[in-house]
């Protein structure tokens, strides 16, 4: 099944493409301040470089973030359209477990890292692979590194844009020599994308094409404020 | 041509058909009243989540209830300068993809020129050249239009729109949102010569405007008479708040009429729907021998009609834009 993938979550954006479990091509290109401009030309630039036209794709899959809260209503208003218009199913996958899926072949625990955008917060999650399949083994995590360190109980591998940093700290949060940190450097990419929504498409799975809308783990700062007022009775 | 107009660029999930940029098939329009009314005003922010959830069913929505498929459209125009950056990319995104998939042209397009085209969607016979105010929670400007797509830009408000304050004075009054229509019906029963409000650069030789110097003239009026435990008469404040921002509209506007020699006026946006608004305009406008054009109501606040039929005429000039159209949220209406 041939399967178009988006990830615009990201300080990276990326598309690529897949067929069943066979990557055609594969793109990952600098995000402005935004990722709208470039969307279009690089899906059609991935599709050229497969050989492809859009009528060629038969399903889409799209990286639900967390990440830039401009950027993810890009890629997931994108993917929903083309479906919308194409007919096709989407399929929409955690960022997380994008990242996760492209660090797969490594053994043991794997928590990527998203940078949540303010100081000091990440978006995290555990995965574990098993025969080829990444599985989540957790909730996610929104908090800083400190808290992060603390669920950290085993050797683990890190995968992230910035994986060396991260496991620095962490490595010296922990300060045990049993518990071995691994960095991998990594950024979703558009292929694994299409990969991880190909093998759901494929069983069937697919998500509503209109309804489909970003994973926000944290909720807007306006609705955190009026939460907080409301809860000290000033609204 | 039958065009699809998208419209995100505010807290209006808008979604239009409109034929030959005359005839409106459909224009669905989600607004956000329920958030609006949440948070008291427009959280961009909130807004911008809400258009990406709401945007696939408001244009599935525009399709099938005009009775036609996607294969119909034979263009995709959409508001792509002018609004919140968060909201614009949105609708902007969704354009792209429907001209890409369906490979057919697409045109980005200035969202006051939208609402210029609002007026001659419910008014064709407006007569060119003439000039427009265009005012709204987002904007208040005076534009010259020496005929379709050429614009010159005489003046527009120099802090707060007048929407804007409307909005503003309505949330210290605990009025609710959007605060015109609250206002426009609670000036009904008030004085409008109750209180004297300051009618801000009236008189100055500039068509610019500037309303927040009255906003914060009503709200010291207010907090005076609660200080001084007199009497607070909300209709007489209202009135008198809205008497103020309708002589300044109505005279400034005038005022370029007459400059320029025109023969008609044309008010569009949000606040073109206020009531005491639309009898001045009428009033002066036929002691003075100019017409005034007002859009139907449904096509005063912001819709995606308007948008493709803005679109309609920019591209009948040849004019499209390319697949990296991107946002501009401080574009000038260009002239």
């Amino acid at each position: 099944m041939i399967v178009l993938g988006i990830d615009t979550s990201g300080y990276a954006n990326a598309v690529g493409v897949a067929d069943g479990e066979r990557i055609l091509a594969d793109l990952v290109f600098p995000a402005r301040t935004d990722s709208l401009e470039k969307i279009i030309s690089n899906i059609d630039s991935v599709l050229k470089e497969a050989n492809l036209c859009l009528e060629d794709v038969q399903g889409f899959g799209v990286g639900l973030g967390p990440g830039s809260w401009t950027g993810i209503k890009v890629g997931v208003t994108v993917a929903k359209i083309l479906a919308y218009s194409a007919g096709k199913p989407v399929c929409g996958v955690p960022t997380l477990e994008v990242l996760a899926y492209g660090a797969r072949k490594n053994r043991g625990q794997i928590c990527p890292i998203i940078y949540a955008g303010t100081k000091d917060t990440v978006y995290a999650a555990f995965y574990r692979t098993e025969n080829g399949v990444v599985s989540r083994v957790a909730d996610y995590y929104v908090g800083d590194l400190q808290g992060l360190s603390k669920m950290v109980r085993e050797s683990t591998v890190v995968v992230a844009a910035e994986a060396q940093s991260y496991c620095r700290l962490i490595g010296q949060a922990i300060g045990s020599a049993d518990i071995d940190i691994q960095a991998v450097e990594g950024v979703p990419r558009g292929a694994m994308v299409a990969l991880l929504a190909a093998a759901r498409l494929e069983r069937g799975e697919s998500d509503d094409v209109l309804s489909l809308e970003p994973l926000y783990l944290k909720e807007s700062t306006a609705r955190a404020f009026l939460g907080r007022t409301q809860a000290k009775g000033r609204v | 041509m039958l065009v699809l107009g998208i419209e995100t660029s505010c807290d209006e999930t808008s979604a239009a058909l409109v034929v030959d940029g005359r005839e409106v098939l459909s224009n669905i329009i989600a607004t956000q009243l329920d958030l609006l009314n949440k948070f008291g005003g427009v959280v961009p922010e909130v807004a911008a989540r809400r258009h990406t959830e709401l945007i696939g069913y408001v244009i599935k929505e525009a399709i099938d209830s005009a009775g036609k498929t996607l294969s119909d459209v034979e263009a995709i125009a959409v508001t792509s300068k002018t609004g919140l950056i968060g909201c614009l990319l949105v609708g902007v995104a969704a354009a792209k993809s429907l001209s890409y998939s369906l490979q057919v042209p697409l045109i980005g397009l200035h969202h006051i020129e939208g609402h210029i085209f609002a007026n001659l969607l419910s008014n064709p016979q407006i007569p060119m050249p003439h000039v427009c105010l265009t005012v709204s929670g987002g904007h208040t400007m005076l534009v010259y239009i020496r005929d379709y797509c050429q614009y010159e830009l005489l003046g527009r408000t120099l802090d707060d729109a007048a929407g804007e304050a409307f909005d503003k004075i309505a949330k210290f009054l605990e009025l609710g949102f959007p605060g015109g229509p609250a206002i426009d019906k609670l000036s009904t029963r008030g004085n409008r010569k109750a209180f004297k409000f300051p009618r801000p650069l009236l008189r100055a030789d500039t068509l610019d405007f500037s309303f927040s110097g009255l906003k914060t003239s009503v709200i010291n009026t207010f907090k005076d008479r609660v200080a001084g435990n007199e009497a607070l008469p909300l209709e007489d404040i209202a009135a008198s708040f809205q008497e103020a921002i309708v002589e300044v509209l109505v005279t400034k506007t005038m005022r370029a009429a007459l400059a320029r020699g025109v023969s008609a006026i044309s008010v569009t946006g949000g606040v073109s729907a206020n009531r005491r608004l639309r009898e001045v305009f009428q009033d002066t406008c036929r002691r003075e021998g100019i017409g005034v054009f007002f859009p139907e109501l449904s096509l005063c606040t912001d819709n995606a009609a308007m948008i493709a039929a803005a679109g309609y005429a920019r591209l009948r000039k040849g004019e499209k834009s390319d697949l990296n159209l991107d946002v501009l949220p401080n574009a000038p209406l260009e002239v």
